[in-house]
């Protein structure tokens, strides 16, 4: 259950590939040498270990289309553990690796069964906590995954042998580092009878606030054609930030669901729930639905961390998307004609943040002409001539329907962007939507259903929004991807 | 001084093996130690410091008793240190145990370690800052986790404080407990499986230990102590799923005690972090699992929260818990539900691919109640996981390859198991393979190539044998291939595996066979030259292939050669041709060249007619010649010789790369790597000593005697060099393929700056049985520090190859660098001393970098001469037989001197020492205490 070295990369593009840190907790090693006995491998030196874990994730000679080590078929890397076959010293075994943008995480968890061949992957604790330290520390120096910069990735960098010493000091994980920081006041724990939770570093003084978010994202695949079925799903995530007093306070949130609301399903919790009925476990969306499964309201007793968090995530079934679209290209002599409509679903608030829908076009040259009408909102070329971008504002129009109709011709003088998924006819529409206060399914918090066992009468704050991701309608006269297997069986 | 330790830890810890050749692991730990205990430096850099001790103790720490001095030392840092530094004070904690873990202290129990734990426990106990502001709090819980780190390493070693950790723990209010719980659970898991291993224990011995009455001594159990914690076994996951027998202690029902320690543990479990959450259920798991008197459905109660959670290592360790205990402790309901979920979570929108990957592992190695394969690792599928269930898993051209392999894999396990063979999941699993292969014909990456044909071995490993589906893929890939003849190497590759893995299956040879048919009816008209160039590959694969006709891979040959003979045969392009000679030398191979003789000898007379390049007609010439007048048998033979590796004979091998082009002229062309050192420089005398005695005693220098000797530097390169001379020798074992070796070209790479690159050296022979070859090397230092040499050397071996091996290492020693006083030979014994004088006067006054210091140590008067004629001789300054004060001066080039006074005195010898150069002096002094010491034995 302990790691025996642990390295963080940067591989940013155009920059030689770098190890920013690394640290071997010898005191495992110590024990794999014992444990392993003569099937021992050493953790290499960090110069050879980059090369090879490289190669092993097809990122070396990245000019060469064919590199027998790298790309033989026969050859499947069983992420997020991979092998590094060292020249002939054996191979290590497993590498956790976790990358994400120009990061590249990995590390080395104790094999502590004896088993020849090695044991399963799922038999070995280690990698799950290996997992767990690694996305931590992911978080900790990406911050909130907008773009990074190098300097705060350095200066973050230059933290981390004082974190480790919390969080994980002689190979064996303890914690993850704290991924927000508390914003309100706290004072460290003066003597108190009641035991301090190990995840909590203070206790929160001052006026007790409770703030309750349902966020649901909305993805989509819409082909407007008979033979293939559209898709949609629907995930929702419960984020709090609660300030109460006290080391181990009671909340308890509770979700509601419209009268005939799908039941909620694959809700997954956050360790500070105390303790679950079990009916709220049992809808998955992997089975066949049941008409009689238990739909709320879903009530989650918590003792509330100090940082926000997610108390909760689900999926859920809706029975509509919340615009449908359709889309039509046709080829004519030197012009693209273009067809669009959408349609906002009457239960759908109108009411948006901002939606927008864009059009890209791929393999093609440049756009050069754009004769387009729209029946409501604006139409944008992008500067690189390549994407249409159509804003249609806060609202809907009253029949709740638009359109965009025109032609346009590529011939601009340079190449757009290519793309082996989008050619010919295939091409998409991409929405972008944010509807304030509503839920698709129908899931909300009600502020009087937010209990906080404390004695002064707590400030309490709910809200709901929906968006999308992913949400793509397809062109009907194109060939189109399939995007779920489960549909199409 | 503090940037150059932060670039020096740097350094050590890229790569700490090409640091410490620069250096002696001794000096380096006495540099870092000495730094440690100078109040001047700076905590932020001391804790850097520790860094080397906490990463690779057992580098700087290489026997028990460098590890015991070193934790003394680090003892009294500690003691020493403010307690309000506490993250040093952690840092120093953290150092303390792996340097004595990691030389064995702590499992010999050495007086440091024990001594250690005393403090760890010490720390662990001390609860007075309870209202204070928390700075004693940090070492606190480092005191916990470096004692958790000693128990796993030595486990049992805290049995015997059982109880006291346990008080601990539940007084314990603040986060704290977390640490005392993780170190209590692992403490008692130790002492159980102990107790499980002592015949005859059961409830009495076990309420013993928990209540902590056990009146034997530390000591007493030594023996039995040892035998536990030799046996590795000890600290391997006990948790070893149904078919595992674990050892159990049998207690029968009544186990009060362990039963409320545990119940106590589980009740407080959701205060920890999910990480130590995880550890505490594994380990209670462990424990359980070995007291059958302990019902695993204690467990019950945990199980809703975790079977929600959506942390990775909680579910994960309810999964382990499921091995353990299987139906006991969990429902068949339970079971599928579990199985349910980790298909949501393999699929779940709102978890990172790695804990996806993860997720998909478990299910092909999901616990069964009742498993029906059992005993091997391998991946197998649970039975409740239906196609049904399994197809929120199908793959689409939207997943990241990792998952789109996964998927697939996981699919085709499914799909065999239903056997299901014209249903719709292999179809959609064929379609799926399709619009890959779509998406690498448009232009796909890099990757997404690679993954399409990984896709496609493991679809032919699986469904190779439904023959709707290899026939459709065999084509599509011959069609991808004519429009993309750059992925033959990828295509090469997928044949030679299928070939390798699937050795009954015909595929491979149907493929071979359609690219053959493809290239051989494309029109020609499109031929490219890069075409070709891959076109030709892929042929010369085909030819090998006995049961593949030849005769349109002939024809095509014939039709590129003479109808585009304007672009190909005028251009003389070499590797074009050598492709051309390529599938002709296979063919000359192939069992049916009976029929194929008169198409492939127009082919090669045409190419000796009339291609462009002089080599490859003779070639072709010589290949006409062999088919036109050898018998197949002959030829068969010939052919097949040059391409079998031949020793020995020069001739023969010359014979043999004319005939097979690839292989004995690539043979010839490449430098080959031996796997062994060949040979390897050995020290050779110097012939110092006997100059020395050339030494003529007339001219003096007066007064001016250190001024002159100073005047001779401002000649550039003066007194630069180092001369060290070796002896090129064979190493053993003895291979016969070297016995005689021509024209080495010896080649030095340095690992440090510290001296100037230096030059190749060329040795013309390396025989055997002749006299060992000089070989000189001129080193010039820029810092005269001790150093290693990088070897490596190119040779030409008897039978014409040529060859690069690696050598051993040469290491130059800190005292190879010592010169005598670089003066004329004529000057006088009195001019000499007075450099030395002058120079003495100078250093002393600890200018700059100069620094004296005294070493002292314990040899007889003739043990100190035996010393002195043997190592100083050269460098001594003044008369060996007359004074009872030797001087000694060691000049190390460019311009650095040691000076030394050895003087006897009644209960020590003194080695009083100067120099200008204080960087010198830990090489100095374990150059010194090297030489004293082996000194002092021989005598002895």
């Amino acid at each position: 259950m302990s790691l025996r070295a642990l390295w963080i990369i940067s591989n940013e593009k155009g920059q030689k590939a770098s190890i920013q840190f690394s640290k071997r907790f010898s005191t495992v090693e110590h024990r794999a040498r014992n444990l392993a006995g003569s099937s021992y491998v050493a953790v290499p030196e960090d110069s050879d270990f980059l090369q090879l874990l490289l190669t092993e994730l097809g990122l070396s000679n990245s000019n060469k289309s064919y590199v027998a080590d790298r790309d033989d078929c026969l050859y499947r890397p069983r992420s997020p553990a991979v092998e590094l076959r060292l020249n002939g010293k054996g191979t290590l075994w497993p590498v956790l690796v976790l990358s994400q943008g120009p990061l590249i995480l990995a590390c080395l968890p104790l094999v502590d069964i004896l088993s020849e061949p090695r044991p399963p992957l799922a038999n070995l604790l280690s990698v799950s906590q290996g997992i767990t330290l690694l996305t931590g520390l992911q978080t900790f120096l990406l911050g909130s995954g907008v773009k990074l910069d190098s300097e705060g990735l350095a200066s973050r960098v230059a933290t981390l042998p004082s974190l480790l010493l919390q969080v994980c000091p002689l190979g064996t994980p303890l914690d993850t580092p704290l991924a927000g920081t508390p914003t309100a006041s706290t004072v460290p724990t003066a003597t108190v009878t009641q035991k301090q939770p190990a995840w909590k570093t203070g206790v929160y003084r001052g006026r007790a606030t409770v703030n309750v978010a349902v966020v649901e994202t909305v993805r989509s695949m819409q082909y407007g054609n008979q033979s293939r079925q559209d898709l949609w799903d629907v995930y929702g995530t419960v984020t709090c930030k609660c300030e109460v007093e006290g080391s181990l306070p009671n909340v308890t949130v509770t979700l509601s669901l419209p009268p005939n609301g799908s039941p909620l399903q694959d809700i997954l919790v956050h360790p500070c729930v105390t303790s679950l009925d079990s009916s709220i476990l049992t809808a998955s969306s992997v089975d066949n639905a049941d008409g009689s499964a238990f739909s709320g309201p879903y009530k989650f007793p918590f003792s509330p961390p100090l940082e926000p968090f997610r108390l909760c995530s689900y999926t859920s079934q809706v029975p509509v998307p919340p615009i449908l679209g359709s889309y039509q290209l046709k080829e004519e002599e030197n012009n693209l004609r273009v067809s669009v409509s959408l349609k906002l679903h009457e239960s759908v608030r109108n009411s948006f943040e901002y939606c927008e829908a864009h059009l890209p076009f791929f393999n093609r040259n440049q756009m050069g002409v754009v004769d387009v009408k729209v029946s409501s909102g604006q139409v944008d070329v992008s500067k690189e001539k390549n994407l249409l971008v159509w804003g249609l504002g806060q609202k809907f129009p009253k029949s709740r329907e638009v359109t965009l109709d025109g032609k346009i011709s590529f011939t601009g003088s340079s190449n757009g962007p290519s793309d082996p998924l989008c050619t010919g006819l295939t091409a998409y529409i991409k929405l972008y939507l944010k509807v304030p206060d509503t839920t698709l399914s129908g899931c909300c918090v009600d502020q009087h259903s937010v209990q906080v066992y404390s004695s002064a009468k707590p400030r309490i704050v709910t809200s709901r929004e929906l968006q999308s991701k992913e949400y793509f309608i397809w062109n009907s006269t194109g060939s189109a991807p399939v995007s779920s297997g489960q549909v199409m069986m | 001084m503090a940037s150059n330790w932060t670039e020096r830890i740097s350094a050590f810890c890229c790569s700490p093996s090409g640091f410490l050749s620069g250096t002696n692991p001794d000096a380096f730990l006495a540099e870092l130690l000495r730094e440690l205990r100078d109040d001047r430096a700076s905590y932020g850099v001391k804790v850097l410091l520790l860094s080397p001790l906490c990463e690779y103790p057992t580098l700087l720490c290489s026997s028990e008793s460098v590890g015991e001095e070193t934790a003394l030392d680090l003892m009294s840092v500690f003691t020493q240190c403010p307690p309000r530094f506490s993250q040093f004070r952690c840092h120093l904690l953290v150092a303390l145990t792996s340097v004595l873990v990691c030389s064995s202290c702590v499992s010999n129990r050495s007086r440091a370690s024990l001594d250690f734990i005393d403090l760890l426990l010490q720390i662990c106990q001390d609860t007075s800052d309870l209202d204070g502001d928390g700075t004693q709090r940090c070492p606190r819980a480092t005191a916990c986790d470096c004692l958790c780190e000693i128990e796993a390493s030595c486990p049992g070693l805290l049995s015997q404080r059982l109880e006291l950790l346990a008080g601990l723990r539940q007084q314990e209010t603040s986060w704290l407990h977390q640490a005392y719980a993780g170190l209590q659970i692992l403490v008692l898991r130790n002492a159980v499986y102990q107790l499980t291993k002592q015949t005859g224990a059961g409830a009495a011995h076990l309420k013993a230990l928990l209540d902590g009455n056990t009146s034997v001594a530390w000591e007493a159990d030594q023996e039995a102590f040892h035998m536990v914690t030799k046996d590795s076994a000890i600290q391997s996951s006990l948790i070893l799923g149904p078919m595992g027998r674990v050892l159990t202690l049998h207690t029968g029902p009544d186990c009060k005690e362990l039963r409320s320690v545990l119940s106590s543990l589980l009740e407080e479990s959701y205060l920890l972090t999910p990480l130590c959450q995880a550890a505490l259920f594994h380990r209670l798991t462990e424990v359980v699992a070995m007291v059958p008197g302990i019902p695993p459905t204690t467990f019950r109660a945990q199980l809703l929260r975790l079977l929600g959670t959506n942390e990775v290592c909680l579910l994960h360790v309810t999964l382990l818990m499921k091995c353990a205990f299987t139906d006991s402790l969990f429902s068949a309901e339970d079971e599928a539900f579990l199985l349910k979920r980790l298909v949501v979570l393999s699929q779940h929108p709102l978890l990172s691919t790695p804990e996806k990957l993860f997720y998909m592992d478990c299910i092909l190695h999901f616990p069964e109640n009742r498993p029906i394969n059992c005993g091997d690792s391998d991946e197998a599928l649970p039975v409740l996981l239906t196609p049904q269930l399994a197809s929120a898993l199908l793959p689409t051209v939207f997943n990241d390859s990792a998952t789109l392999l996964a998927r697939l894999h996981l699919q085709a396990l499914v799909f065999l198991e239903e056997g299901e063979e014209g249903g719709r999941g292999l179809a959609y699993i064929y379609d799926h393979l399709t619009a890959l292969l779509h998406i690498v014909d448009r232009g796909g990456s890099r990757d997404i190539v690679v993954t399409f044909f990984r896709a496609a071995f493991l679809f032919l490993f699986y469904f190779q044998h439904v023959e709707g589906y290899s026939a459709r893929l065999s084509e599509q890939l011959c069609q991808l291939y004519l429009q993309h003849t750059q992925l033959a190497p990828h295509i090469l590759n997928l044949v030679d595996k299928t070939l390798e893995r699937l050795p009954e299956c015909n595929w491979a040879l149907g493929l071979l066979q359609g690219l053959q048919r493809a290239i051989s009816t494309a029109p020609l008209g499109q031929l490219t030259l890069r075409d070709l160039s891959c076109h030709l590959k892929v042929l010369a694969r085909v030819a090998e292939e006995g049961k593949i006709s030849q005769c349109s891979t002939l024809g095509f040959l014939s039709a590129v050669i003479t109808q585009s003979s304007s672009l190909l045969c005028t251009s003389g392009d070499w590797r074009l041709g050598n492709g051309l000679l390529g599938v002709c030398r296979r063919v000359l191979l192939h069992p049916s060249l009976d029929s194929l003789l008169i198409p492939l000898a127009d082919i090669l007379q045409h190419l000796t007619c009339y291609y462009g390049d002089t080599d490859i007609q003779d070639h072709a010439r010589l290949y006409y010649t062999l088919l036109t007048t050898l018998s197949r048998e002959k030829l068969s033979v010939v052919l097949a010789q040059s391409a079998a590796e031949g020793g020995g004979q020069v001739k023969k091998r010359t014979l043999s790369c004319v005939m097979a082009e690839s292989e004995g002229l690539t043979n010839i062309l490449t430098v080959h790597q031996t796997e062994q050192p060949v040979f390897q420089l050995t020290e050779a005398l110097s012939g110092l000593q006997q100059e020395m005695e050339n030494l003529q005693l007339s001219q003096d220098e007066g007064d001016k005697a250190l001024e002159s000797y100073r005047a001779q530097f401002s000649e550039s390169g003066f007194a630069s060099q180092i001369m060290l001379k070796y002896h090129l020798t064979h190493t053993e074992p003895h291979d016969p393929r070297f016995e005689q070796i021509f024209s080495i070209c010896l080649h030095f790479s340095l690992t440090d700056d510290h001296y100037e690159q230096l030059q190749d050296i060329s040795v013309p022979c390396l025989f055997r049985q002749r006299p060992l070859p000089v070989v000189q090397l001129t080193l010039k230092p820029r810092r005269p520090y001790p150093t290693t040499i990088h070897v490596s050397a190119i040779f030409t071996s008897k039978d014409g190859l040529t060859w690069h091996t690696t050598m051993p290492d040469v290491h130059v020693e800190f005292q190879q660098a010592f010169l005598p006083l670089p003066v004329p030979l004529s000057w006088s014994r009195a001019s000499r001393q007075d450099v030395f004088e002058g120079l003495w006067d100078e250093f002393c006054s600890e200018m700059g970098d100069s620094i004296i210091s005294l070493f002292c140590c314990q040899l007889r008067e003739a043990a100190l001469k035996a010393l002195v004629e043997k190592h100083f001789l050269p460098f001594l300054v003044s008369n060996l037989s007359q004074e009872d004060e030797l001087r000694v001066l060691l000049f190390l080039p460019p311009r650095s001197h040691v000076l030394l006074k050895i003087s006897s005195e009644e209960d020590a010898t003194q080695f009083n020492m100067a120099t200008d150069t204080r960087q010198l002096l830990p090489h100095m002094n374990s150059y010194l205490l090297t030489v004293t010491s082996s000194q002092d034995e021989s005598v002895r």
